[in-house]
């Protein structure tokens, strides 16, 4: 840890994912932007409860998706039945039918990168280091505690206040993690 | 999921402005019937045979769903049983009476009937005894004898357990879709080779049952779907439906527009790229005329279109969307079934003309099931209201003591946190 | 006894009879910690005394399996028996078996995933790792069937010395394009799940070179909300993807055959009896897999007997589709009047391999119908017999499909017996010793069933219930 060791957030520990969801409606309700819930797994209706919209990984598929299946149609008819044509057994030299089963293939192939790789992008991960990951208790984050941090940077953060919020909706072992 | 709520609170479907529709199919439909009946008999049976093919895939859907919840154990579809377990029922009298018909008329239908020499036809010869007046009416007969004994073992141990709550009920009914489901595979693959395939006797298909039934199980899922949402919204089954049914049920209809592509397309394909000619002729015909354009259709009717529809997950939840799409599965089933039927009769192109005989014949036959129907919906309970299952399917957690964890529930975001306690023992 | 009962929205609501609650996923009410140490426990430990022995001989066998490919590479594919007129042997056999055993991961982790089935969770990491080292196994297949392997790089989109591009209208291409692509998603889908649950082992490691492996490859997931969000639409989508992917790879498989003029190999409903047959047999594999190693592991608290009977029920399902599809096609063959069809089929049951062809029905359709019986399926030692006994049959099928439709020709001519040589046999064992040593390596370092998600469907995981913190009678 550095001298000039700056505040990260404030983070907050539950027991239970019912308290930590209605932890999470509470903070939403003041309004914070930069806070987040963590949890050993995704809890069902705690995207509800901190107000998340849609997640946008399904742009990323479709775009995947779209540009495999032409990929595969445009190259498929370029390769053998414009560049060097090749007649065989009578078949036309490009039918959307033999040419179906590589390009969908293709756009599975492509869809899925846009899966995993857009959700990695929209995560911005990966991520080799993280303030959070020097804290002692928060390894239980991926055991069996939930935790809530709401960053210091937020233009709602108000220390002592939101400290206050915390405390008042369950939240135990509050602590200032830094930088 | 962020799916847009249901709001609760619209006023309530009022029915009885529609009341009459069923007696108007019957009488319109009826007449015009009998009009086609009397100019044109063989134009007739073969619309006949496509409103009764038609019906028969609403009435066999059916009898799959309920089958098929019994065989998974499921939770969230025990609401939607007790209507399926009444269309399932309507094949005796009812479709048995629809077929005579077709009995009447199968030599118009089925050009085998018609050879006398079956030795200069070696592709008939073959199907003996099969392909013989006694062999089509004998099994004719033996598929709706299984139907029938189906459908109702399955109705009766379900009204039962309305009245004991027994667990036995329970338990029989899955004996009866364990044995079921084999028996309908094998009845209804016959039926339709014998009703359908056959009346180009010179083709075959392995695959021809699967796609009937793939076809069958998506508009019967459109038609669940919105039989679901008038109960909803008139009342009757508003107190146990949850929003997962209409979920539940748009995706099942997702994933037969997708299986009922893969398995045309499949079909065509292999016998596309073969090119065989004992298979080929059978979609050379349909290449025809006109007959290219309802191929067309199907291939962007019956899957692009219901695909791109379907492929939402609010969507499915959204009645307003929902409903077209519905009424849209009944339409392409039906140049489905033309496309299949009509060729024979017409090998130019679709017939347009004689569009009126088959909604004709459709219209008799859907007014007097609906009729029917109805009169069985009305005296028995809406669903099954003993059924163990039920609490789950209006997504809450079973009242009992231990705790249940099963892959019953997801949508835990529209649980209650707990069952209100008014009431508890 | 009288069952509780309560009235909601007018409804009088009652709890089920004892014999038909439903158990739950994990046993003992095991919470959220416990999950966490019970899997990650299993790499964690020191090594066990079973571990070194069976991966010693794995990997023995796997140094066979490239012996045999080296031999085969120096000499020429006269080591096999394959000749005039069975050209597809045993590596075609052994290629569509290998990959209709990945089937059954695929179809744990992504269908029965769109089914809402939360029993998955607890095998599905495990069967996902089945179906990557299976397609391994059935990838070597093709390659060295191709006889001059140094040219297999002619199948890949990119012109070769003449300036000539592969020729897209054979199957054979699209199986190319489908087994990668298989092999490509197959193992994203894989990582993606790991993700979660490789950031447990980091934040659990003792060494350091281990905080460092898991460190990296958890790519710094911390299990935020948000993250998870993201996470969870992404896996839905994989899983939408998967889904008609698993169906169309066993589906282009069957294409090399059913687009084919010869009887026995074109029938149109070969595309969907394929992708049930490597259900099934992927099904087999997973049991005969799982069912030791939930003792050994002492897993048997999360994968417990209602996951065993419900593998087994599909199983017996899967088993009776195929069943299904063998009827039809001897049905077609007499229905077809083809003298060259009913020949063919004739032939399978009652010609030279007739032994083949009723070891495959028994095994594929038969036996499992023991399935039908609560007793058989649960009792562990039966359904592990009968498990191996689904590979068996699945392997006789894909038998009785290459060979018996290929050793008897239109025309006697063109007759002939076809056996495989003893390259051909050790080839085919050595892949199982390339798949134990992969899964053996498995087993050992990362976590065999999927953490997180597993901890998702326990009623401790669930907001609304009493034992995830619900107070009584409280909305939100």
């Amino acid at each position: 840890m550095s001298e000039t060791a700056t505040p990260y957030g404030l983070i907050a520990e539950f027991a239970t994912p019912a308290d930590a969801m209605h932890a999470a409606e509470k903070v939403r309700d003041q309004g914070f932007k930069r806070w987040d819930v963590y949890s050993p797994y995704p809890v069902h209706g705690m995207d509800k409860a901190m107000g998340l919209k849609n997640s946008k990984v399904g742009w990323f598929t479709f775009c995947g998706g779209v540009t495999g299946y032409t990929l595969g149609m445009v190259m498929i008819w370029w390769m053998n039945a414009h560049d060097y044509a090749i007649p065989v057994g009578g078949k036309p030299m490009f039918s959307p039918f033999s040419a179906f089963p590589p390009s969908y293939e293709l756009t599975i192939l492509l869809g899925a990168f846009g899966a995993l790789f857009g959700m990695l992008i929209v995560n911005r991960l990966p991520r080799l280091h993280h303030p959070l990951l020097k804290h002692a208790r928060f390894k239980l984050a991926s055991h069996d505690r939930f935790f809530i941090v709401i960053e210091c940077a937020d233009p709602s953060y108000r220390g002592d206040e939101t400290r206050a919020l915390l405390e008042s909706a369950g939240g135990h072992n509050i602590e200032l993690v830094e930088e | 999921m962020s799916a847009p709520k249901q709001p609760s609170q619209t006023p309530t479907l009022d029915l009885s402005r529609w009341r009459n529709v069923p007696n108007l199919m019957m009488g319109i439909g009826g007449a015009g019937a009998l009009l086609g009946l009397i100019v044109n008999p063989t134009q007739f049976a073969h619309s006949w045979l496509l409103g009764f093919m038609f019906c028969l895939s609403l009435v066999m859907g059916a009898l799959f769903l309920v089958i098929v919840h019994h065989l998974f154990d499921a939770g969230w579809s025990v609401p939607i049983r007790r209507f399926c377990e009444h269309i399932a029922n309507l094949v005796f009298p009812w479709m048995v009476a629809f077929f005579v018909p077709i009995a009447l008329f199968a030599p118009k239908l089925y050009s085998w009937m018609d050879i006398k020499d079956r030795a200069g036809h070696p592709a008939l010869e073959a199907k003996y005894p099969l392909f013989t007046m006694g062999g089509f009416y004998l099994v004719s007969a033996l598929c709706f004898a299984v139907w029938w004994w189906l459908a109702k073992g399955l109705r009766d141990a379900s009204l039962e357990q309305d009245r004991t709550g027994a667990a036995e009920c329970t338990h029989r009914m899955r004996r009866y879709a364990g044995g079921g489901i084999v028996l309908f595979a094998f009845t209804l693959t016959l039926a339709v080779i014998l009703w359908m395939k056959g009346m180009m006797y010179e083709w075959f298909s392995t695959m021809y049952g699967v796609y009937y039934f793939a076809g069958s199980v998506w508009m019967t899922l459109g038609t669940v779907y919105l039989i679901t949402m008038v109960l909803k919204r008139n009342g009757t089954l508003a107190a146990v439906l949850h929003e997962h049914q209409f979920y539940f049920i748009g995706s099942l209809m997702f994933a037969f527009t997708v299986f009922y592509a893969y398995i045309h397309f499949s079909q065509y394909f292999i016998i596309w790229n073969a090119n065989v000619p004992e298979e080929t002729f059978w979609y050379v015909l349909r290449e025809q005329g006109t007959w290219w354009y309802v191929g067309m259709i199907i291939i962007f009717g019956h899957f692009f279109l219901p695909f791109l529809a379907l492929l939402r997950i609010d969507l499915k939840l959204t009645f307003w969307w929902m409903t077209p799409i519905c009424v849209w599965t009944w339409l392409m089933h039906y140049f489905d079934l033309s496309f299949n039927i009509m060729p024979t009769l017409h090998p130019d192109g679709f017939p347009l003309f004689w569009i009126w005989l088959d909604l004709a014949c459709l219209a008799l036959m859907v007014g007097l099931l609906t009729r029917a129907f109805l009169a069985n919906f009305a005296r028995h309970a809406p669903f099954p209201v003993k059924d163990p299952r039920l609490c789950e399917a209006m997504g809450l957690i079973a009242p009992c003591a231990s705790p249940i964890s099963g892959g019953e529930m997801d949508e835990t975001d529209e649980l209650a946190d707990a069952l209100p306690q008014t009431g508890a023992k | 006894m009288a069952r509780a009962s309560k009235t909601v929205n007018g409804v009088q609501l009652t709890a089920p009879p004892q014999e038909l609650v439903r158990e739950p996923l994990v046993a003992n009410q095991r919470g959220l910690g416990w999950l966490s140490d019970a899997v990650a426990g299993i790499s964690e430990r020191p090594t066990p005394k079973w571990w070194w022995p069976a991966f010693l001989t794995s990997l023995g066998l796997m140094t066979v399996c490239f012996a045999m490919i080296a031999y085969l590479m120096s000499t020429g594919v006269g080591v096999w028996g394959l000749g005039h007129p069975v050209m597809w042997g045993w590596a075609i056999v052994n290629f569509v078996w290998w990959i209709g055993i990945g089937h059954a991961g695929t179809l744990i982790s992504a269908i029965l995933f769109l089914l809402r089935q939360r029993w998955r969770t607890a095998v599905n990491r495990a069967a996902e790792a089945m179906t990557i080292f299976a397609v391994m196994c059935a990838g070597i297949f093709p390659v060295i069937h191709v006889g001059r392997i140094w040219f297999a790089w002619w199948l890949f989109p990119i012109p070769n010395a003449n300036s000539i591009w592969p020729q897209f209208r054979s199957p054979l291409m699209w199986d190319v394009f489908a087994v990668s692509t298989y092999f490509t998603v197959s193992l994203l889908f894989w990582y993606m799940g790991l993700i979660p649950d490789l950031a447990v082992m980091r934040d659990r490691a003792k060494t350091k070179l281990k905080k460092f492996a898991y460190g990296l490859f958890s790519l710094g997931w911390l299990g935020a909300n948000r993250h998870w969000s993201n996470y969870e639409k992404a896996y839905l989508l994989l899983a939408g993807l998967s889904t008609p992917l698993v169906l169309s790879v066993h589906s282009i498989v069957s294409l090399d055959f059913s687009v084919s003029q010869l009887p026995g190999w074109h029938t149109t409903i070969f595309p969907p009896y394929f992708v049930a047959g490597a259900v099934f047999s992927g099904f087999g594999m997973v049991l005969t897999l799982l069912i030791p190693l939930r003792k050994m592991c002492g897993l048997e608290d999360v994968i417990t007997m209602r996951h065993i009977e419900l593998m087994c029920k599909v199983t017996l399902a899967t088993g009776t589709i195929v069943g299904y599809a063998y009827g039809m096609e001897v049905f077609i063959a007499w229905y077809s009047g083809n003298p060259y069809e009913q020949f063919a089929f004739w032939n399978r049951a009652f010609g030279p391999y007739w032994w083949s062809y009723w070891i495959m029905l028994s095994c594929n359709v038969f036996i499992p119908q023991l399935f039908w019986f609560k007793k058989v399926r649960r009792n562990l030692a039966v359904v592990w017999v009968m498990s191996i006994l689904v590979n068996v049959g699945m392997w006789f099928e894909r038998f009785v499909i290459v060979v018996t439709s290929l050793n008897r020709d239109f025309l006697p001519a063109n007759w002939g017996y076809y056996v495989p040589t003893w390259v051909d046999i050790l080839t085919y064992v050595g892949t199982f010793g390339l798949f134990f040593t992969f899964f053996l390596l498995f087993l050992r370092f990362l976590p065999i069933v999927a953490i997180a998600e597993v901890k998702g469907v326990i009623p401790q995981a669930d907001p609304h219930h009493p034992l995830g913190g619900a107070k009584p009678g409280a909305h939100h």
